[in-house]
């Protein structure tokens, strides 16, 4: 029990990342060239004791199908109303737009639940062969889908208000196109896990190490729009994306209490079948890149975050332009920032024009050209009048263990600031959530920018409390 | 032959040629001589003028008339210059590529020495390098504030010497300024200057190859310093003082230098004797080893490779380590030609040391044993049997060393000139014997309570030359003890008499004949008033340190006549005098060549008092020592101006307790 559920559990994960995550759900079919062929599948021996964790429940099943009946019904009564007050009078538009997002919700709840269900269902299917002869109970979700699909173009409509909290209507439409082929194709897919599973017992040892022989590993490769997508986890219920699972698993909380679990909260571990899986590999869609399979020097790409990082920064318009030369232009704004924090300070310059980053490279350099010498910062105002830039360095030496001690409190207090904001989960206030850290993130760079010696001695000052304002009043939010 | 020669034969001097005249001046050493040559005869001026070569300027105000008046001056000494700033440099120095001057007026100085002028900035050194277009040598240890831009300033000479010791500003860029300006150095002296690293060193390493003398101590820098340095083909000099990054392997890699000829590793705790060892192996012309507070002890690895060098090894200095009667005797064995060797604070070192050690050694010349804490008379007796030519004996805190000890050196060793028996427990009988070396020039006898003036009669009636005599708490020492020493030791320059307290102005009336004093400490001497000051103002006028802490006696008419006569003063310390006001701020006002005045717990001393005061001196004021209380009480202005001179204030906060 305890396997299959680990089972379900990671089948979801897999649904959510293909349907949700992606325009195209199976990044692998386009490569599906490169899988060993099919070899006769041992199925017709004893597929149940073959793989046990495929198992399925019939009473659990029983359950989610009433479940999802009675969610049908519920939002069926809902929209009802709307429709029948919609009809009377227009003037309760406000109404209206209270009860679409529940409505929203409802459905997007509905939808995850019967793809749960039929993920689960589906090896029992393919065991079942399902292909062939669709049996009375298939047939009975069959009969569910009909309705459910009924409904979609009413949520697509009232999705389309809020479309940055919600999943784009093409990701329902995606869902629900792809819902025959695309549980046959989940089907094939795992059949693949299943045979591969067999395969690296005899030599994985070989998979291991960078310069992977083609074919080692398995190549897959995103499309721009995936790549380019905001998010990648999204909520089962809700529908709200995540950039990362962990935040995710923190917004599931305030879902219900069966997410609060210290199961459910947990990091997922890597399942047993993952681990068998044959080490995968990205292409860069770009046709013509060095990381574009068709290249002849090809070398793919390692992770996710490799596809994506690569494909801005070699594919994407720069777009972030450094805030202090005005001539840097990045990407990634992770880049930008890298950049900001040398950009500017610590140039060490040569008499020859040459700027460098680094005081090694700098002498480096003086070494070997005859002549060159490091040259000297731009004199300071400070020998015409001695006095006065006395006082004033005596100033700067004491503000600078001031400027450091509020830095340290603000890290200490944005840190707080997340306990806070894990704690307000509860109550599932995402807005809260997103802000606040923001907020916190904000505070974090604070400090930095006033450390890198803009003349703005008095808005340095400043920064802290201006931070301290808004970090208070995202908190009020 | 000074006073006479000059106005004798004024007229016959006349007719000479200048040539001759400066040959014969060049035979006068003592500058108070050559002085009364100058006076009495103006050919003998003239001579002086065209042939003098160094020239030590004590204020701004006599610059420009000095570099008019030596126009063959090569060196010249700024270090003592009162007030000196960029403004007053510069307009003493001739402007290049003017239309008055004509390029061969330009200033023949090769050196310059500028240490501790603080006021001296990039701007009087540009000045300065574009005036002596041959300007070989600079020094400018100790003035703190110069930086890169003094560096960059100076580079532009194409300096063969630099000494830039403390100049705490200077960074890796000054450094690599005056690397690539100066490719023919051969002297450089960074010590202190905590800026520079390992960059900095690797880069002058490459660009100067003839560096004979580098010295980075007190440096933050690592074994990769050692590493560049090494390349160095013509290094004979490196000294390393309290280099704590430095160990073994690093002295390893500087064996790949074999030309070196002094090594100064002391204070490098990380060296050990395989470290040092290794840098001896392959050395032939090693002639001075410092080893001091670095090693724990010295074990065989070293003492076997010393043999290699043996021959040529002179100086060897083990302070501070753990040495054996057995080191020592293989030191003897092998390093027969040392001249010096120096075994202060050594735990281990016994009669029988060093009688194996000066058994081979008999050229030793100085030998310092402070503190060791086991020689008695017998080592003494071995140092004088075998080491006829001893000059320098350091026998500080030997407390078994008595009369029998110093009467074999004193009828033996009759070179002796410096003898340190401070702390020694010695009486007036072994000064009767020390009397007999009338070479002495430096005796010190600080702590020995039981001499009394018998002592002080015997040294003066035979010890003629002595130029330093320290009797710091010799307290049985009163007046006559110092009329003794006044009538036979005129020579002396240097005299402490700190807490000798039976002493009274009448003593100070004898130290008063002491023309040649320039260094008297005075230090709680309650019994002396203004009558005694003013008696040493008067008869000391070459005085220029004096030091009358806890002298509570004295008051303001002693500053008055110090002010007066004491042109050449210049450090002073009057904390807890009992003076007022008035005869600080005439004091500050008048003495021109005061630069350093400590001043704590002047209790009759108003704040309007130290203000005016400082005020009268500002532009003089290199260091000064104040009560902290004032820090906040005295105008900012003045602090700002102050620190504008460069002037260094430190503030000390201790309770005002009377001791006497």
């Amino acid at each position: 029990m305890d396997l299959s559920q680990n089972h379900i559990h990671n089948q979801f994960a897999a649904n959510l990342y293909y349907q949700f995550g992606s325009d195209n759900p199976f990044p692998s079919m386009g490569t599906q060239q490169q899988f060993p062929p099919f070899t006769s599948p041992p199925f017709d021996a004893s597929p149940s004791t073959n793989i046990p964790h495929m198992d399925w429940n019939p009473a659990t099943m029983l359950d989610n199908l009433t479940f999802i009946e009675e969610k049908i019904r519920q939002v069926k009564d809902v929209i009802r109303t709307m429709v029948d007050s919609g009809g009377q009078l227009s003037c309760h538009q406000g109404e209206l737009a209270q009860k679409q997002p529940v409505v929203n919700a409802d459905l997007t709840c509905l939808i995850v639940q019967l793809i749960s269900t039929a993920g689960s269902l589906l090896p029992s299917l393919k065991n079942s062969s399902f292909l062939s002869h669709p049996a009375a109970g298939h047939m009975d979700m069959a009969n569910h889908v009909g309705p459910s699909s009924g409904l979609v173009p009413n949520a697509m409509t009232v999705s389309e208000e809020n479309k940055e909290d919600m999943c784009s209507p093409e990701d329902y439409e995606e869902l629900f196109k792809g819902w025959t082929d695309g549980a046959i194709e989940e089907g094939i897919e795992i059949d693949n896990v299943l045979v591969e599973e067999q395969d690296m017992k005899d030599g994985d040892e070989g998979i291991d190490g960078e310069n992977l022989p083609p074919g080692s590993y398995e190549l897959l490769q995103l499309e721009k729009d995936e790549i380019l997508a905001p998010h990648t986890h999204f909520c089962s219920i809700c529908g709200k994306g995540f950039k990362r699972d962990a935040n995710l698993r923190m917004h599931m909380r305030g879902h219900g209490d069966e997410y609060k679990s210290p199961a459910a909260l947990a990091k997922p571990p890597r399942d047993a079948s993952a681990e068998h899986e044959l080490v995968k590999r990205y292409s860069c869609p770009s046709v013509g890149c060095k990381r574009n399979k068709l290249h002849k020097n090809f070398q793919p790409l390692k992770t996710i975050l490799c596809v994506k990082n690569h494909y801005k920064r070699s594919h994407c318009e720069k777009s972030y332009t450094c805030s202090r030369c005005h001539t840097k232009k990045f990407s990634i704004m992770a880049d930008l920032k890298t950049h900001e924090k040398h950009c500017g300070r610590d140039k060490w310059l040569c008499s020859c024009g040459t700027s460098f980053s680094r005081k090694d490279k700098l002498f480096a350099h003086v070494a070997l050209f005859q002549g060159h010498t490091p040259a000297l910062p731009p004199e300071e105002p400070k020998t015409c009048s001695d006095q006065s830039s006395h006082a004033g360095s005596h100033q700067e030496s004491t503000k600078v263990p001031n400027s450091m001690g509020s830095s340290f409190m603000w890290g200490a207090s944005s840190g707080d600031n997340n306990a806070l904001d894990i704690k307000g989960f509860d109550g599932c206030n995402d807005d809260f959530l997103s802000t606040a850290n923001f907020g916190s993130f904000n505070l974090s760079f604070g400090p930095a920018d006033g450390f890198t010696g803009e003349p703005s001695g008095g808005s340095f000052s400043m920064l802290p409390s201006e931070h301290f304002q808004s970090a208070q009043k995202k908190g009020q939010n | 032959m000074s006073h006479d020669s000059g106005s004798s034969a004024g007229a016959g001097v006349e007719s000479l040629s200048l040539d001759l005249l400066a040959h014969a001046l060049a035979g006068v050493r003592d500058p108070r001589d050559r002085k009364s040559c100058r006076l009495a005869s103006r050919a003998f001026a003239r001579a002086e003028a065209a042939s003098r070569r160094a020239a030590r300027v004590l204020r701004r105000e006599a610059l420009p008339r000095a570099l008019r008046a030596f126009p063959a001056l090569s060196s010249l000494d700024l270090s003592a210059c009162a007030g000196l700033d960029d403004a007053s440099l510069a307009a003493a120095l001739p402007v290049p590529g003017s239309s008055a001057e004509p390029p061969g007026l330009l200033l023949p100085v090769r050196r310059v020495l500028l240490a501790r002028a603080s006021g001296v900035g990039w701007r009087g050194l540009e000045a300065l390098v574009a005036a002596c277009p041959r300007l070989e040598a600079v020094d400018l240890s100790h003035c703190v504030a110069a930086g890169d831009r003094e560096m960059a300033a100076l580079a532009a000479a194409g300096l063969r010497e630099l000494v830039m010791d403390k100049c705490l500003g200077v960074t890796d860029v000054g450094l690599a300024k005056v690397a690539v300006g100066c490719p023919g150095l051969q002297r450089l002296s960074v010590k202190w200057c905590r800026e520079i690293s390992d960059i900095g060193v690797k880069l002058l390493a490459k660009k100067c190859p003839e560096l004979r003398s580098v010295d980075i101590s007190y440096l933050k820098v690592t074994n990769e310093s050692l590493r560049s340095l090494s390349t160095l083909e013509k290094l004979e000099d490196i000294a390393m003082v309290s280099c704590l990054f430095i160990d073994d392997d690093g002295l390893q890699m500087l064996s790949m230098c074999n030309s070196l000829q002094s090594i100064d590793v002391s204070r490098c705790h990380h060296v050990s004797s395989l470290g040092l060892a290794s840098l001896i192996d392959g050395q032939r012309f090693l002639r001075k080893i410092n080893a001091a507070h670095s090693l724990h002890e010295i074990e065989t690895c070293v003492l076997s490779k010393l043999s290699t060098i043996g021959e040529t090894l002179t100086v060897l200095r083990l302070d501070g380590l753990e040495i054996f009667a057995s080191n020592l005797q293989a030191i003897g064995s092998t390093c027969k030609n040392l001249v010096e060797i120096g075994l202060s604070k050594c735990n281990g070192v016994t009669d029988d040391g060093i009688v194996s050690l000066v058994a081979h050694c008999c050229d030793l010349r100085t030998i310092d044993v402070t503190c060791c804490h086991l020689l008695t008379n017998d080592a003494l007796a071995a140092i004088a049997e075998n080491c006829r030519k001893i000059e320098c004996l350091r026998l500080e805190s030997c407390p078994f060393i008595s009369e029998k000890g110093l009467e074999p050196i004193a009828t033996l060793c009759s070179h002796l000139k410096e003898i340190d028996l401070t702390d020694c427990r010695i009486n007036d009988a072994a000064l009767q014997h020390l009397a007999s070396c009338s070479e002495l020039l430096i005796l010190k006898l600080g702590l020995c309570s039981s001499i009394s003036d018998e002592g002080l009669v015997y040294i003066s009636s035979n010890c003629g030359k002595l130029v330093e005599l320290d009797l710091y708490r010799c307290s049985a020492i009163t007046d006559d003890g110092l009329a003794a020493v006044a009538s036979g030791c005129k020579k002396i320059r240097m005299l402490n008499l700190c807490y000798c307290t039976q002493i009274t102005d009448a003593g100070l009336k004898h130290v008063s004949a002491l023309e040649e004093l320039t260094n008297l400490e005075l230090r709680c001497l309650v019994r002396i008033t203004g009558i005694g000051i003013t008696s040493i103002a008067i008869g000391c006028t070459s005085l220029i340190e004096l030091d009358l802490k806890r002298c509570y006696s004295v008051d303001d008419a002693g500053l008055w006549a110090l002010s007066r006569y004491s042109q050449n003063l210049r450090q002073l310390t009057i904390s807890y005098c009992q003076v007022t006001g008035l005869g600080l701020g005439h004091l500050l006002g008048s003495l021109r060549c005061l630069q350093d005045v400590k001043m704590v717990h002047l209790s009759w001393v108003s704040i309007e008092g130290f203000e005016m005061a400082l005020r009268a001196s500002c532009g003089r004021l290199k260091k000064l020592k104040l009560l902290g209380g004032l820090r906040s009480v005295l105008s900012t202005e003045l602090l700002q101006m102050l620190q504008a001179c460069g002037c260094r204030v430190r503030w000390v906060d201790k309770p005002l307790v009377y001791k006497g």
